[in-house]
């Protein structure tokens, strides 16, 4: 699904020049479920931007889904992003302004769809995720795993093929935190192909793969054990 | 051994915590100052706009406040001017309405005469523009104002002469007192007692006295020139009805004027009644108000004249209360404009440094010194923008006084001025920095140290109100400059009854004396004249006077008829292509014609006759003095304006009669300026050495609008500066919603929203807020010029194209303004304002 070949990516300030990506490489197949460690500063967050199409990189090949999307414009990264992708980040990034209901809407009224349909969709989202109860809330009102929960409702509504979730757990305690990893992990398991950044090692074993980063290269790539019989505790 | 008392050790130490106290506050204050020196040196563009923005407002209502600041001081300067007043007179007499400043010859003697509280009446007879010369000289110079005045003038003002004797100036007849400026310009000197100056070539007057020029803010601005009333034979006469003086009385200190009115009420049967009884025998108080008429007298304080006076006739250019209230309402929002402005890029500039605060309340500075260093900034601004503000308002000046005719300056010698201005900065430094200094000092140290800003809870918040006031202001001031705009238009196009377009008028043709006909007629020889005519009466507002006329067969008060009387001749109505609905011109051939008149078809209203009727009818005037003279009617004319559009045309009448006051030249040629030089040429030969003045009709008729000109262009100027103004704010209120809501923008983006999309959300928020305020402002400002418009018997009506107009101005306005941010903040990269966690 996923394959990037020597990707780089650099920042520059006026005197200093910092690379971020240093010519990073490995596939993501469809169905897979990755975890990507490493410590602050390693390109993590920086990988995650470029796979999720928020950033384009400087150098290197990215293909996604047989497409090659680097040098992809604003627009187009755009249009790909939102019928493909979604998103799940450590501080949720719910707006405060919107309702759960409209918060989760959201990613719908961008891709056009219509008022009943989003209705009905946004409606299920809720119902499985367990927060129908709180569609009228505002996010102010609910608990740190509960705004999670719509997070992850808002990421999955459009049905995309990928979810990349940004430390997920990482705001929440740990009970919620592992809700929120059992949550994925069920959307894993029904076809949803999902890369996530964490500095947990709890969290990693979720997963079917770790990858693990310094410097923006990759030093090691471990195959959990039981992937495969793929059953997480 | 001193006493020492006072002195112990305990208050030693109590004055010692005392000094370091002072100490620290003034390190705290120093600190303060500093801080807020770099945080503006470090946002050069935000410090600009906020100085820039808050400097024209100020500017702007410094002019205002100096203008009305010298529209509430006409008059002031007098000695005992609140102890002055003058009589005017609402009279109604066969129909006509009239509100007067003059009354008659006899009204000061008679006040002077029987009311105790009187200490002293002047009179003036206004005798209007006038040629001069000094004897030695040839050419003659036009003074604008003259006027008889009684001896009494230099008292009742309290004026000082600087050569001469007031005691015994303006005592004799063929006396007069100029001012320094026609001193100068007559003898070109101000030692000039004892010259004599002739006056339109005929009488010779002694000058007795130079006074300095009278003050620009005075109803005696204009005057050069005063004569004394001894010379004027008619002021002596006992005749209380004609009405041509203006009488001033000054009362003794603690007069009751309710009691000075009661004793006024009285003339009518002391004085009135009795002289109208020659002419009409038999009427009483009651048969005369059952008639329906009447005869008022009131006063007037002096200090009230110029901005509270209603009469037709004033004598000087008269302000209008009105415009006053207009003005300090356009001052007042301007500075509040600009106020909230101030506040609303302070509020918006804050969300960066509330890090800062954070930082500093973590440190132990409580709120109220957070307080007080915003305001310290604020302050410095408001300081900056007065400086920059009187820089521009110096050199706005001159455009602003040609704007409202007014000749203003600055009161740089005036400590009070400084005074004021001071109080002013420091009041608005304070009052634009409360707000931003209340909101970013109750910023939570730990949200903003995490940089979160503030959470802004409801969408309807102070900001929101302050930007739907300003543009309020904004679409009301729009209407009102078309409005204003719209109906001068409409004066200047409205169809006369009369062609005032290449008509030339020659003013003071009686210069030319004898001569006045062979000028007439070697101009009507000019191939580019078409015709020409000669008469003291042209169709524009001017100072004239009603007379009484009665049919023939109705000689009775009732049914007496106000009516101008023009003496014209028989070019007249051709010169103004004047079109006749009945009966024919005059014949300058037929002596019957020197006692027939042409009357205009409001005159048939009041005699209540038919065109055809009236033809043949005859008229004559107030008959008091002996045996009446009769005029046969042998036309009648379509109505004309001849005085403002804001007045009703009223009853009017012509005679052929010789007056030689002007002569109008119909011109037929495009090349106005070889035209002009050789009418000037053929004057030059048959009125040696008089001026040769004209102008041209269109432009006399222009002038006569002048308030209203000045009112638009006033209304324009500062329109346009409080649009920019709100511009200022909204632009700045953009860019602080932009920043609040960087993060939600962010994950809409991420979300899948296009750049148009996020445009589009954040520019139609704010122009909710605007269409509301066009929605409150568009009936408000149609109501207000409504209001204004009564002032017009013609007027236009307000279309909802000017409300449609003003409204899509404003709404044009707007999206530019906001449309930048806007686009900023969209197509900005949505990592980065996600990355700020």
């Amino acid at each position: 699904m996923i394959t990037i070949i020597d990707l780089e990516k650099y920042y520059a300030t006026e005197e200093v020049r910092t690379i971020a990506l240093n010519k990073l490489s490995f596939k993501v197949r469809e169905g897979e479920f990755v975890a990507i460690m490493g410590p602050s500063g390693c390109g993590k967050s920086t990988l995650l931007n470029i796979l999720g199409l928020l950033d384009d990189p400087d150098g290197g090949s990215f293909i996604f889904n047989d497409i090659e999307v680097a040098g992809f414009n604003e627009r187009k990264r755009a249009e790909l992003r939102k019928h493909n992708i979604g998103f799940v980040f450590q501080s949720f990034n719910l707006i405060d302004e919107l309702t759960v209901f409209e918060n989760v809407e959201l990613p719908l009224i961008y891709t056009g769809v219509k008022a009943a349909e989003r209705k009905e969709r946004v409606d299920a989202v809720l119902e499985k995720m367990g927060i129908m109860h709180r569609r009228k809330h505002f996010p102010q009102q609910l608990s740190g795993g509960q705004q999670q929960r719509v997070a992850v409702a808002r990421a999955v509504v459009n049905n995309p093929k990928l979810i990349l979730a940004d430390e997920p757990t990482g705001n929440l305690d740990s009970s919620n935190g592992n809700e929120v990893m059992d949550l994925l992990t069920e959307l894993n398991e029904a076809g949803t192909t999902i890369i996530m950044v964490t500095h947990s090692e709890h969290d990693a074993k979720y997963s079917h793969r770790i990858i693990r980063m310094l410097d923006g290269q990759k030093v090691t790539e471990n195959i959990l054990a039981d992937y495969k019989s793929s059953v997480a505790p | 051994m001193p006493d020492l008392t006072g002195f112990h050790p305990d208050s030693y130490r109590d004055c010692e915590v005392y000094q370091s106290k002072i100490k620290k506050r003034a390190i705290m204050f120093r600190n303060h100052i500093k801080i807020a020196f770099r945080s503006l040196k470090n946002q050069p563009f935000f410090t600009l706009i906020n100085t820039f923005g808050l400097a024209i407002g100020m500017a702007g209502s410094l002019l205002i406040g100096l203008y009305i600041y010298d529209e509430l001081s006409y008059d002031k300067m007098f000695a005992d001017a609140g102890r002055i007043y003058r009589i005017d007179m609402d009279i109604k007499f066969g129909g006509a309405e009239i509100k007067s400043a003059e009354t008659a010859p006899p009204m000061a003697a008679a006040l002077q005469r029987d009311f105790a509280e009187v200490e002293n009446t002047v009179r003036f007879r206004i005798l209007g523009s006038n040629l001069f010369r000094s004897s030695d000289k040839s050419a003659n110079i036009k003074e604008l104002s003259t006027t008889y005045v009684d001896a009494t003038f230099f008292d009742m003002f309290g004026l000082e002469l600087i050569d001469g004797n007031k005691e015994t100036a303006l005592k004799e007849a063929n006396t007069l007192v100029m001012t320094r400026t026609a001193a100068e310009n007559h003898f070109g000197s101000i030692n000039v007692v004892g010259k004599s100056l002739l006056l339109n070539n005929e009488d010779t007057y002694v000058v007795t006295g130079v006074m300095e020029d009278l003050p620009k803010n005075s109803f005696l601005k204009d005057y050069s020139i005063f004569m004394a009333m001894a010379g004027n034979v008619a002021s002596r006469e006992n005749i209380w009805g004609s009405n041509n003086y203006f009488t001033f009385v000054k009362v003794l200190p603690a007069t009751r004027m309710d009691h000075f009115q009661l004793q006024l009420d009285g003339l009518l049967e002391k004085y009135i009644l009795p002289w109208a009884q020659k002419t009409f025998p038999g009427m009483t108080a009651a048969s005369f108000a059952a008639s329906g008429n009447y005869i008022r007298y009131h006063t007037i304080p002096l200090t009230n004249i110029h901005l509270h006076s209603d009469n037709q006739i004033e004598m000087g250019e008269k302000g209008t209360i009105q415009n006053v209230y207009i003005l300090s309402f356009i001052g007042f929002f301007l500075i509040f404009l600009a106020c909230v402005n101030f506040m609303n890029l302070s509020t918006a500039h804050s969300l960066k440094r509330a890090k800062e605060v954070g930082i500093r309340k973590t440190l132990g500075s409580n709120r109220i010194q957070l307080i007080v260093q915003f305001l310290t900034e604020s302050s410095l601004i408001s300081f900056a923008s007065m400086i920059l503000a009187v820089i521009v308002a110096f050199i706005a000046l001159p455009f602003f006084n040609d704007l409202a005719g007014r000749t203003i300056s600055i009161p740089f010698t005036e400590p009070l001025f400084y005074v004021a201005i001071l109080l002013f900065t420091m009041v608005l430094g304070l009052f634009s920095g409360s707000y931003p200094a209340f909101v970013i000092s109750r910023f939570i140290p730990v949200e903003t140290l995490k940089g979160n800003g503030f959470k802004n809870g409801s969408k309807w918040n102070i900001r929101s109100m302050l930007v739907v006031f300003q543009f309020g202001i904004a679409v009301f001031l729009i209407v009102g400059t078309l409005v204003i705009f719209q109906q001068l238009q409409f004066i200047q196009n409205k169809d006369l009854g009369y062609s005032k377009e290449q008509v030339l008028v020659i003013s003071d043709s009686y210069a030319a004396g004898q001569q006045v006909n062979a000028f007439k007629h070697e101009v009507l020889s000019l191939s580019a004249v078409k015709s020409a005519t000669l008469s003291s009466f042209m169709p524009i507002a001017s100072a004239r006077s009603n007379s009484s006329f009665f049919r023939e067969d109705a000689m009775d008060q009732k049914f007496a008829i106000q009516m101008q009387t023009w003496d014209v001749d028989h070019d007249y109505m051709k010169t103004f292509g004047m079109e006749l609905i009945a009966g024919r011109g005059f014949n300058n051939q037929s002596v019957a014609d020197s006692t027939a008149t042409i009357i205009n078809e409001s005159t048939l209203t009041t005699l209540g006759l038919s065109a055809q009727e009236a033809l043949g009818k005859r008229i004559t005037e107030d008959v008091e003095l002996g045996k009446p003279v009769f005029y046969r009617i042998i036309g009648v004319i379509k109505d004309f304006h001849y005085e403002s559009l804001r007045e009703d045309i009223g009853a009017l009448g012509l005679f052929l009669n010789k007056s030689t006051g002007s002569m109008a030249v119909k011109l037929q040629t495009d090349d106005f300026a070889s035209a002009i030089s050789s009418i000037e040429n053929i004057w030059n030969e048959q009125a040696p050495g008089q001026p040769f003045n004209y102008r041209f009709m269109d432009d006399a008729f222009d002038t006569s609008y002048n308030e209203e000109r000045r009112l638009g262009n006033i209304f324009i100027v500062f329109t346009s500066l409080s649009i920019f103004i709100a511009c200022l704010g909204l632009f700045g209120l953009a860019a602080f919603n932009a920043q609040k809501r960087t993060k939600e923008i962010g994950v809409r983006k991420v979300l899948g929203a296009s750049v148009s999309q996020i445009t589009f959300g954040l520019t139609t928020d704010f122009l909710k807020l605007v269409a509301i305020a066009t929605a409150i402002a568009l009936p408000l400002g149609w109501f207000v010029m409504n209001i204004w418009l009564q002032d017009f018997s013609y007027r236009i009506q307000i279309s909802w194209e000017i409300l449609a107009f003003a409204a899509f101005l404003v709404i044009l306005i707007a999206i530019l303004t906001v449309s930048y941010q806007s686009i900023k903040a969209a197509i900005a990269n949505p990592v980065k304002s996600l990355k700020t966690e």
